[in-house]
């Protein structure tokens, strides 16, 4: 047991394992992280099965990564107590009555007689630390005095706080991931969603995106309304960095889409050679529209949202976005096909119609409307105060560690014959040439004084 | 005026700097480094009000593509060498500052960095970003004044062996590196971390997801922590500190550079 603690007290453990867990990242950040299997082969050949064994594909939550991180925790835990205890007595009891010759081995000291007796060289001294924002402790014994002038204390703290804000933080991370629920409503507009484990229910009233006037995306809205007990709560509209919270549960704008499945499409027909010659026609995908006034039929067989044709010369999407919209439409004179052909929204001249017939019809996809979704990451979190509070300790451990200087100044007066000698001496917990300069000065000006 | 005029403008000025800064390195006079360091000052200026003109001409904080956080972080480099020069006299270090500053300037001026101001993605909108940007390259601009010093230690220590004397010591040198750690590591958690967990959270929902640059900021964390730690209670100094002062810019440099081209991942913006 002894040999554990001093096993996990030692600081050449603490650098090992900060080492180990900085090259670890290292390699983690280069395989890309929870992807399919298969993209693993393909990118890795015969190594995929052993990374997937060896849990590098989804390195930052395998379970050896989490006991690096656990050690390391034990680590910082056991360093931080046994080394908390003493620093606390020291700063909050310190021991009042040193030897000379302590005060003597220090980096900075003064040893000096002053020509006054011990009060008034006591007032003086004690008049110089205290305009210097010292808080002063006194003791006597024998014809010595004591005192011991502290000041920042805290700055003494400033590396454990940091330590217990990371831990605090790790602990966050481990709530967070043992007790988060995090998942994706699919919400088209009107419809009420429940997450099993709140009380209450979630409606999409609308969803909308907005662009700037470049045509790029300024922002998605929901307006999502809270039921609970079939009653409606609240409304909120959320965007990117702008999520609702409700009972412990934050909502956030986290995807968007269309349901192509229902498109309906708006097509223009004109002719080549006669320039007043404008029909507008809207239908669903599958529907027949006759042309008015020209015997034929026009019917929209498909619609494909991002238009491309595979390695393998097929028609297909390469996404669900409206990249490159296309409609394959077909005219019909009675029984006989006579047109067929792919039209584009993007690219009007590429249209590829196939005819049968003599025709001087020119089609143009003007428009399509589908239905779109509105994805909503539902997360509860309750490590995430945890993290919070850890950062909060963090900077301000930091800010100790740093900008806090603890300073400490120790002085022996002691009365012979009507002078006083002086032993002086300073330890300086950050920057020591500050302390020196310091303690110079409160020296100079006791020797000054009379 | 024209923010890109003034940016032209800017970077004359680091570049006379410099040159009176190699000037006073060659011929070691005194007024030399003064010129150079009044140049540095000016251009620091004209680079803000550029900055400020930016920022209104776009409408947003002036850091959200390649070239405008390029700009950003020289202005935070020149400004972290002003007010480490003004504190610790370290004149020497100055030619060799103001060529990183000189690079990132190039870099922003290269024909591959898309210069319009274009309207923020919905991500982007937040006052998140002024605090997680700047915060945090200007943390890293102290690691690269604390860069350059620790080079400087690397080579004057190496001359100290073979009793050629320059001008700055390696002793000081090593201290100055240690300062520079003390601002930007504390700059570095709070912007890097702490507001970058804080606008994920509120962005993407979760405060850490792993994404490349969450682990290369950290990854850069704890090489400083290693720093911190093998030098204060391990009293470690001057050449192996130097060392791991080095890896830790590098490591900095990667997480703001490489990661947006070797890493892809929903940092990609910038």
């Amino acid at each position: 047991m002894k040999s554990l603690l001093s096993f996990f007290n030692s600081v050449k453990l603490a650098i090992f394992l900060l080492v180990i867990i900085t090259l670890v990242s290292i390699l983690g950040s280069f395989i890309p992280q929870h992807r399919n299997l298969d993209e693993y082969v393909a990118r890795y050949g015969q190594f995929a099965h052993l990374l997937n064994q060896l849990q590098l594909t989804k390195l930052y939550q395998s379970s050896w990564f989490i006991a690096l991180l656990c050690l390391f925790s034990l680590n910082i835990i056991v360093c931080t107590i046994t080394r908390l205890a003493p620093k606390l007595r020291k700063a909050f009891h310190p021991k009042l009555e040193m030897e000379a010759k302590e005060i003597i081995a220090l980096k900075i000291k003064e040893k000096f007689k002053k020509n006054i007796g011990l009060d008034a060289a006591k007032k003086e001294l004690k008049k110089e630390l205290r305009s210097r924002h010292y808080r002063l402790k006194e003791a006597e014994r024998e014809n010595k005095t004591f005192i011991l002038a502290r000041k920042k204390i805290m700055g003494r703290f400033g590396a454990d706080v940091v330590h217990i804000g990371i831990l605090i933080i790790l602990a966050g991370g481990i709530i967070s991931g043992a007790g988060g629920i995090r998942k994706n409503l699919i919400f088209s507009e009107g419809k009420v969603l429940g997450i099993r484990e709140a009380e209450f229910k979630l409606r999409l009233d609308k969803f909308e995106t907005e662009y700037y006037p470049n045509g790029s995306v300024r922002d998605w809205k929901s307006t999502l309304t809270v039921i609970e007990n079939e009653k409606p709560i609240l409304s909120k509209v959320i965007e990117v960095n702008h999520p609702l919270s409700y009972k412990g549960f934050v909502f956030y704008q986290s995807n968007y889409g269309w349901n192509w499945t229902n498109t309906s499409v708006g097509i223009r027909v004109r002719k080549r050679k006669d320039p007043s010659f404008l029909r507008k026609i809207e239908m669903k995908v599958g529907q027949r529209v006759s042309l008015e006034g020209e015997n034929i039929h026009i019917s929209v067989m498909h619609f494909i949202p991002d238009f491309i044709i595979n390695d393998r010369n097929e028609v297909t999407s390469r996404s669900l976005q409206p990249n490159n919209p296309a409609a394959f439409i077909e005219g019909w004179e009675g029984d006989e096909k006579i047109i067929s052909g792919w039209i584009f929204s993007k690219f009007p001249d590429f249209a590829r119609i196939h005819s049968e017939k003599e025709s001087d019809l020119v089609f143009e996809l003007k428009n399509f409307k589908a239905d779109q979704f509105s994805v909503i990451q539902a997360a509860k979190d309750p490590g995430v105060s945890f993290v919070w509070a850890g950062c909060a300790f963090l900077m301000i451990g930091l800010a100790l560690a740093f900008y806090w200087p603890s300073r400490e100044i120790k002085v022996i007066l002691e009365e012979s014959q009507g002078k006083t000698e002086v032993i002086a001496g300073g330890i300086a917990y950050k920057s020591r040439e500050g302390l020196q300069s310091e303690f110079e000065k409160i020296m100079t000006s006791l020797r000054r004084s009379r | 005026m024209n923010e890109q005029l003034l940016f032209l403008a800017t970077f004359i000025l680091y570049i006379i700097s410099a040159f009176y800064y190699f000037a006073f390195l060659f011929s070691k006079r005194e007024n030399l480094a003064r010129i150079g360091f009044s140049f540095a000052s000016a251009g620091l200026l004209i680079h803000t009000i550029a900055l400020v003109l930016r920022t209104f001409e776009s409408g947003h904080a002036p850091f959200t593509n390649m070239y405008e956080s390029l700009s950003f972080l020289a202005w935070s480099s020149i400004l972290a060498y002003i007010i480490i020069e003004l504190k610790y006299k370290i004149r020497r270090a100055g030619p060799y500052f103001l060529l990183i500053v000189i690079a990132l300037m190039a870099l922003a001026s290269s024909p591959l960095m898309p210069k319009e101001a274009t309207p923020l993605i919905p991500a982007l909108q937040s006052y998140w970003l002024w605090l997680h940007v700047s915060v945090t390259l200007f943390g890293e601009a102290f690691f690269a004044v604390a860069f350059i010093t620790s080079i400087m230690h690397l080579v004057a220590d190496s001359k100290k062996r073979i009793r050629i004397k320059s001008g700055l010591s390696p002793e000081k040198l090593d201290s100055v590196s240690y300062r520079c750690i003390a601002i930007g590591f504390p700059l570095f958690t709070l912007g890097g971390l702490v507001f970058g967990m804080i606008w994920a959270y509120y962005a993407w929902g979760r405060y850490w997801g792993w994404d490349p640059k969450e682990t290369w900021s950290l990854i850069t964390w704890f090489v400083f922590a290693l720093y911190l730690h093998t030098r204060i209670i391990m009293g470690w100094k001057g050449r192996r500190s130097a060392y791991v002062a080095i890896i830790g810019f590098l490591a900095a440099l990667f997480t703001y550079f490489g990661v947006n081209y070797v890493l892809a991942g929903l940092h990609s913006y910038a």
